[in-house]
């Protein structure tokens, strides 16, 4: 099977909205494990050295994914004072369509298809 | 000119203004409850009951029309659910009622947050019409700043802050000795003066067997219960019940019977 087939059919069997959140927000492994960290914990407000001992990453790590995901649109970030603070959007949208992605997230079949598009995605950038 | 009797006690305020933490036992020493928009602060060895306490009041208030926060520094929310379902008490469905929101966050971001214009924290308040907050805990204070001056304003604008949110606030604080006298480094932070209200839980060993001890030390602007008395928590949660009978040196973690105490005292001098 060639490439293009397989790439086909690997997303061709998956929801196109979930498709298009990965594509949108899940560009990494990294942003994946922050993704689930602020599902479980959607009133975090805190900033990138904390996030990054919580979610068990470099910080310098997670301050790059953490700045692309408020860019993205995922997280709000603001200023106070010398400190930058992250937290979930509160877009009720975007809070749901997360909520579907790590509900997803427990089938195996999703796994190795998401897992899939963010290597090809890393791979590309 | 206000005659003397118009003048309440402290121990008469009217109940409105007094917030009941729906704890047995414990609103009947605190008078009522605590005082509204008031700091709190329950200071405890590790695992004496101080966070069930904090949750129990948190509850209360939710499913009483006085919404509330759990503010937790370093502990994840799962913990709190978790913690709670074992009494039967589910916090994510308070969640999804919008009367309980678990939040995570740090001392340092939590400060700055309240302090700041439209902050998350205080559009949180605003949101859920919050009127109750559980901080868990006040001991990570300690680790921004070693400076006992600085640390002590930096805990003052906080506490100030949550007043002015319109907030009655539960502080934990975890003391550092499992049993007897709290014996802290030079220079050990001390919360107690800043808070409204203090009270202590401690183990104490009675007879081979270890309970649980409460008392009230301070209660600012209102009389309160002053007896050492015995809680315990099962599977409904907190429950304070009656005082230690017949013992001294409670605090000490190493109580005696008062006739032992007598007898050393006056026979075996």
């Amino acid at each position: 099977m060639s490439t293009e087939n397989l790439t086909s059919r690997v997303f061709n069997d998956m929801d196109p909205a979930l498709l298009s959140f990965i594509k949108k927000y899940v560009t990494s492994f990294v942003k994946w494990d922050l993704l689930h960290f602020f599902h479980q914990n959607p009133h975090t407000i805190d900033t990138v050295e904390n996030i990054a001992r919580y979610a068990g990453r470099a910080p310098d790590t997670v301050q790059r994914e953490l700045a692309q995901l408020a860019r993205s649109g995922l997280l709000e970030s603001s200023q106070m004072g010398e400190m930058v603070i992250y937290a979930l959007t509160s877009s009720p949208q975007i809070q749901t369509n997360l909520a579907q992605f790590v509900a997803a997230s427990q089938d195996k079949q999703f796994r190795i298809r998401a897992t899939y598009h963010v290597i090809r995605d890393m791979c590309r950038h | 000119m206000i005659e003397k009797s118009q003048d309440p006690s402290p121990a008469s305020l009217p109940l409105a203004q007094r917030v009941p933490t729906g704890i047995p036992g414990l609103d009947e020493m605190l008078h009522g409850g605590f005082l509204s928009q008031t700091a709190n602060l329950i200071e405890g060895a590790p695992g004496c009951g101080k966070t069930t306490l904090g949750m129990q009041f948190i509850r209360y208030g939710a499913l009483h029309g006085e919404p509330g926060i759990i503010l937790t520094f370093e502990q994840f929310p799962a913990q709190y659910y978790r913690d709670a379902a074992s009494f039967g008490w589910d916090f994510r469905a308070l969640e999804r009622a919008g009367v309980l929101q678990v939040i995570m966050s740090s001392p340092e971001v939590s400060k700055a947050d309240l302090e700041s214009f439209n902050g998350k924290i205080e559009d949180l308040v605003a949101r859920i019409g919050a009127k109750r907050i559980l901080i868990d805990s006040l001991t990570h204070f300690e680790r921004i700043s070693q400076d006992p001056m600085k640390l002590r304003s930096l805990v003052y604008g906080f506490l100030n802050s949550l007043k002015r949110a319109g907030l009655t606030a539960i502080l934990t604080r975890e003391s550092a000795t499992l049993l007897g006298d709290e014996v802290g480094p030079t220079g050990s932070a001390n919360f107690s003066f800043m808070t409204d209200s203090y009270i202590m839980l401690r183990y104490v060993e009675i007879e081979s067997a270890i309970q649980r001890a409460i008392i009230a030390l301070k209660m600012r602007g209102s009389a309160h219960d002053t007896y050492i008395r015995q809680f315990e928590i099962n599977s409904t949660g907190f429950h304070v019940q009656e005082p230690f009978a017949g013992r001294e040196g409670l605090m000490s973690g190493t109580p005696q019977q008062m006739t032992r105490s007598f007898i050393k005292a006056f026979i075996n001098r």
